[in-house]
């Protein structure tokens, strides 16, 4: 049984505030790992940095053995700012110089103020995607140093040559030596850094939410959040959106893979509403179901999505005993489908029933992990939940 | 080239130009940055606000003969409680509603007052009569060479400060201005510790619509041109000052004003006139891109 | 059995009624039937703005004040065309929609990150700035001397000139707007736009990019606002910079918030009720209050927030209602 999720050393702080100090968790393929604490021990947060709705601190997760989140050195970080800073001021002469050697006399002009300011924000936009690590600032961040350098080479070349040049009563040669010298060089280092993959590896980069799912990881959430105003196939078909290909021209001109696409997207959402028992309510409003009702569409929304790791956060959360038990049995019925599930609960029945393993939170630390029986005894557990020495925990 | 010392006077003439026109903008931006503060609402009528306070002055001084000075304090208060009016039918009810109407609510009675301003008094700009003041008002009170302020400039600068000096005084002197601060950061724990919110929120409707009222009358009498969509256009330039500042923050407010005073002034000169107002416009959106805590301001996130 | 399917269907409601319009010009309405065709090309130009507009706000969530800088530029790229280069309608238009298209994914790519009320400045302030250009530069736009003497458009040879051909094109616009909104609203894009509209983090967890496809929804919006202001500048001839201030982005948001934001039908009958009224107040009012009708928008703003912020078709009486003819048309 391989790995399929692998968090090493996470953390997390908001500010002065540390929600998760180095967590490590594992959890194999078709397993039911548990995670349980007290409330504000961090394990809603712990979910929301693994679907990136939070960016991590520290720390690496592997999802399917292959690492999502990266573990990004202080030096590395402060290399790439520094970068970062010194492509801003570049671009800063880079307008004027360019101005004044290409289009003289028309430095005051407004056109050329808006024109710069244009180019200057493209590129301090830049700077911050390429200090967040978002992939297209590297991709654009490319083309505008090659210009760069191709402007270097062009303007020591042509000062060689032609000598200083007298653009609006500054000699451009102060400007433009210093200019080319560190922008020839800078551009081809940093070219250099974004085109060797292993380079960029080790540089780290970021995933969004909605790349997590596409990847095969899909949630629920603490507090409700289905779409209440759509119709509850319309939820679910909402959740298909991966499974899906067509575009907007695809859309516009009605073709047919568009048309059997949608058909397709039909009769598959309204298999997981019989999966998960919400078939006959599949043409009301989301927001018109029972709450228990609402949560299992919550998570027929999530299985439509087809994914490898299921994270379940709170699904008991205000159900009575047969609601519960009927979830344990929904549970389980999806991980004979394959899908490994991770499951935050405070209700121990289920997690006692359901979970081959269990990690236990508290003020952002583990402090314990195994399975049920073990955690059961486990003391620090019960000081942790029930604060103070009891021998025994309820069940 | 101009003799620099030619430029260095002209650069001075328009940083007081500039420093005058900030403040003005400050008095203007702190009523936006007040009710953004305590409930998160762009009061897109402030400005209107504003234009009712030049109105209301004018209208007194010419028609009603009433003098100046008390004109002045009169239109203060009629401002004031105007604001306080305003949130009351239009903002109040909505205190429980989505962001988006509470938005959308803001931009209608901005529309509607702009035109009901157009509908009353017409859409000729209206001037002060030339002897209304001593002729005192428009000599210059100081000169440092070429440069040289006028009293009608001290005179602005002097309320402006001092105004700004009084607001400071109340929000962080005062038990209401606690609690203005108290609502501002959180309503529900501020209900709860016995606070009136709603009284809070219209007291401080009434302050930043007072300021505002102040600012109206002041530019009309600076400027000497009085028309309806007056508010409009000042009231987005005070707006990018706010957000320059840091939208919430009263000294970012304050900040803010100056600095987008002094820039619209330097702009309009040095760059070009036409685009006098497309600078506010696009400091405006450069802070929000790149900084949309402004200078000062502080980041509010939400809970998953 | 289909029959009754049918009759609730909104497409056939919608082609029903365009058929009846088709009739227009043909009622007996004697010397004033160009002044109400006239009236009625209005209402249906900005039914389309509207439909483009809804997108965004009734769609996607997110408050779009600037729309009337598209509306301007599609205005001005048409009538440009036309004095330049006197090109065909049918090239005009589509490139008129391509242009509102690239520079609403130019706005939009780095502002959709906002938060709704940023967002709404920054789209407010864009408007502005394309108001001061157009006013400005008078290399390119004559600036306040306006542009006159734009060509009409022409068929097959022959020049629109009368008022019944004119209302004849902007029905066969609305058309296709309609089918473009139509078909996009009842597909994966429709869904995930909804999907970003009740929840962003949810919709974010169900794999839908939002920058992605807020961009592509306001480049949508954007160009069928520029295709708009396309046909504006064809059949008015003449256009100025001050045709395009900010007021007409409130209007168009008027007819959106009073009919219901998000629901197409409720989009069309906001401007088929207030357009028409507006021109019945101008001609009843006295000259001097002619801007009694802005007066009115914004009240009327003010009013539908307060008591009835759904709109006459609310949002999710329409989905209700979809929901329910997707049932029905299952079990047949």
């Amino acid at each position: 049984m391989n790995t399929i999720l692998k968090i090493i050393r996470l953390s997390k702080s908001f500010g002065g505030l540390t929600a998760l100090r180095e967590i490590t968790l594992e959890a194999k393929q078709g397993q039911i790992v548990g995670i349980i604490g007290p409330n504000g021990a961090g394990k809603t947060t712990l979910f929301n940095c693994l679907t990136s709705l939070y960016y991590s601190t520290a720390g690496q997760i592997e999802f399917q053995e292959r690492p999502i989140v990266q573990e990004v050195s202080e030096t590395k970080r402060r290399l790439i700012k520094r970068c970062a800073i010194i492509f801003f001021v570049l671009g800063l002469i880079w307008v004027p110089l360019f101005w004044s050697s290409f289009v003289p006399h028309t430095f005051f002009k407004v056109e050329v103020v808006l024109l710069g300011i244009f180019i200057l924000s493209i590129r301090l936009l830049l700077v911050r995607g390429f200090m967040r690590f978002q992939i297209w600032a590297w991709g654009l961040m490319f083309l505008f140093l090659i210009s760069d350098l191709w402007f270097a080479i062009w303007w020591l070349t042509h000062l060689l040559s032609s000598g200083p040049m007298i653009g609006t009563g500054i000699p451009l040669c102060y400007f433009a030596i210093p200019w080319g010298i560190i922008a020839g060089p800078f551009s081809i280092y940093l070219v250099l850094q974004l085109v060797l993959r292993k380079v960029r590896q080790l540089y780290g980069f970021r995933l969004g939410p909605d790349a997590i799912c596409r990847l095969g990881m899909a949630r629920t959430f603490q507090n409700i959040r289905l779409f209440f105003n759509l119709s509850v196939l319309d939820n679910v078909k909402i959740g298909f959106h991966v499974q899906m290909r067509s575009g907007v021209l695809g859309i516009l001109l009605k073709t047919r893979s568009q048309r059997d696409e949608e058909g397709l997207t039909e009769k598959e959402a309204l298999k997981y509403l019989r999966f998960v028992g919400l078939d006959g309510r599949a043409f009301d409003l989301a927001g018109a179901l029972a709450y228990g009702e609402q949560r299992r569409l919550e998570i027929a929304r999530a299985l439509a999505s087809k994914p490898k790791l299921l994270l379940l956060d709170e699904p008991a959360a205000g159900m009575n005993a047969l609601e519960s038990s009927e979830l344990i049995r929904l549970i389980l019925k999806i991980r004979e489908k394959g899908i490994t599930v991770l499951i935050i609960e405070h209700d121990m029945k289920v997690i006692m029933n359901l979970a081959d393993n269990i990690y236990v939170l508290d003020y952002g630390m583990l402090i314990a992990d195994g399975t049920p029986d073990e955690i059961r005894i486990n003391p620090k557990v019960i000081k942790a939940y029930l604060g103070g020495d009891t021998a025994h925990v309820a069940t | 080239m101009v003799n620099l010392l030619d430029q260095s006077s002209l650069f001075l003439q328009q940083l007081v130009n500039g420093i005058t026109l900030g403040g003005v903008y400050a008095l203007i931006a702190v009523g936006y940055t007040m009710v953004y503060g305590v409930i998160q609402l762009i009061n897109f009528a402030h400005g209107e606000i504003y234009m009712l306070g030049a109105f209301l002055a004018y209208t007194m001084v010419t028609v009603l003969g009433i003098p100046f000075f008390a004109a002045f304090i009169l239109t203060i208060l009629v401002c004031a409680c105007f604001g306080i009016i305003l949130d009351f039918v239009a903002y109040r009810p909505l205190r429980k509603a989505p962001r988006l109407a509470a938005l959308i609510t803001a931009i209608g009675m901005s529309i509607f007052l702009q035109n009901l301003a157009l509908m009353i008094w017409g859409s000729q700009i209206k001037s002060y009569p030339r002897d209304m003041f001593p002729a005192i008002f428009l000599k210059p009170a100081l000169s440092i060479g070429e440069v040289s302020m006028t009293w009608m400039q001290v005179f602005m600068l002097s309320i402006t400060v001092l105004f700004m000096v009084i607001l400071h005084l109340i929000i962080h002197k005062t038990k209401i201005g606690t609690a203005m601060r108290a609502v501002s950061q959180d309503k529900t724990t501020s209900a709860l510790m016995g606070i009136g919110v709603n009284r809070v929120i219209s007291f401080t409707f009434a302050i930043g619509s007072a300021m505002g009222g102040m600012a109206g009358v002041l530019v009309g009498l600076y400027y000497n041109a009085i028309f309806p969509t007056m508010g409009y256009i000042a009231g987005i330039k005070a707006f990018a000052a706010a957000v320059l500042g840091g939208i919430g923050s009263v000294p970012g407010a304050m900040l803010g004003g100056g600095v987008l005073g002094i820039a619209e002034v330097m702009g309009a000169g040095y760059i070009s006139s036409e685009y006098r107002d497309g600078i506010s416009y696009a400091v405006m959106i450069a802070v929000i891109l790149f900084k949309p805590s402004g200078l000062i301001g502080r980041q509010i996130g939400e809970k998953v | 059995m289909r029959w009754q399917l049918y009759k609730k269907d909104p497409r056939f409601v919608f082609l029903s009624l365009i058929f009846l319009a088709v009739l227009l010009p043909w009622l007996p309405l004697g010397a004033s039937t160009n002044y109400v065709l006239r009236i009625m090309t209005t209402a249906v130009l900005y039914m389309i703005l509207a439909l483009g507009l809804n997108i965004v706000p009734g769609f996607t969530g997110l408050l779009d004040l600037g729309y009337v800088g598209f509306y301007g530029i599609g205005a001005y790229t048409s009538g440009l065309l036309s004095i330049h280069y006197d090109l065909s309608l049918w090239v005009i238009l589509p490139l008129a929609a391509l242009n509102g298209a690239l520079w609403g994914t130019l706005l939009g790519a780095p502002t959709l990150r906002l938060t709704g009320d940023y967002f709404a400045i920054v789209t407010f302030g864009f408007s502005e700035l394309v108001v001061l250009v157009l006013r400005n530069e008078l290399w390119l736009t004559r600036g306040p001397m306006g542009l006159p003497g734009i060509s009409p458009p022409s068929i097959f040879g022959h020049p629109l000139t009368s008022d019944w051909e004119f209302f004849y094109l902007i029905l066969l616009l609305l058309m296709i707007v309609l089918l473009v909104v139509t078909r996009l609203q009842d597909s994966r894009l429709g869904r995930a736009w909804f999907a970003i509209r009740e929840d962003e983090i949810a919709a974010q967890c169900c794999g839908i990019n939002l920058i992605r496809y807020k961009v592509t929804a306001f480049a949508i919006s954007a160009s069928i606002g520029a295709m708009g202001g396309a046909f504006y500048a064809k059949w008015f001839k003449f256009i100025h910079p001050d045709m395009f201030k900010f007021w007409e982005s409130i209007l168009i948001l008027c007819l959106i918030v009073f009919g219901g934001m998000g629901s197409i039908a409720g989009t069309m009958l906001g401007a088929l009720i207030l357009i028409p009224l507006s021109e019945v107040l101008r001609a009843v009012l006295p000259q001097g209050m002619f801007n009694a009708r802005y007066l009115i928008y914004g009240l009327v703003l003010v009013l539908m927030m307060r008591w009835r912020p759904e709109g006459l078709v609310p949002f999710e009486r329409a989905q209700a209602k979809k929901a329910k003819l997707a049932q029905e048309r299952l079990e047949i």
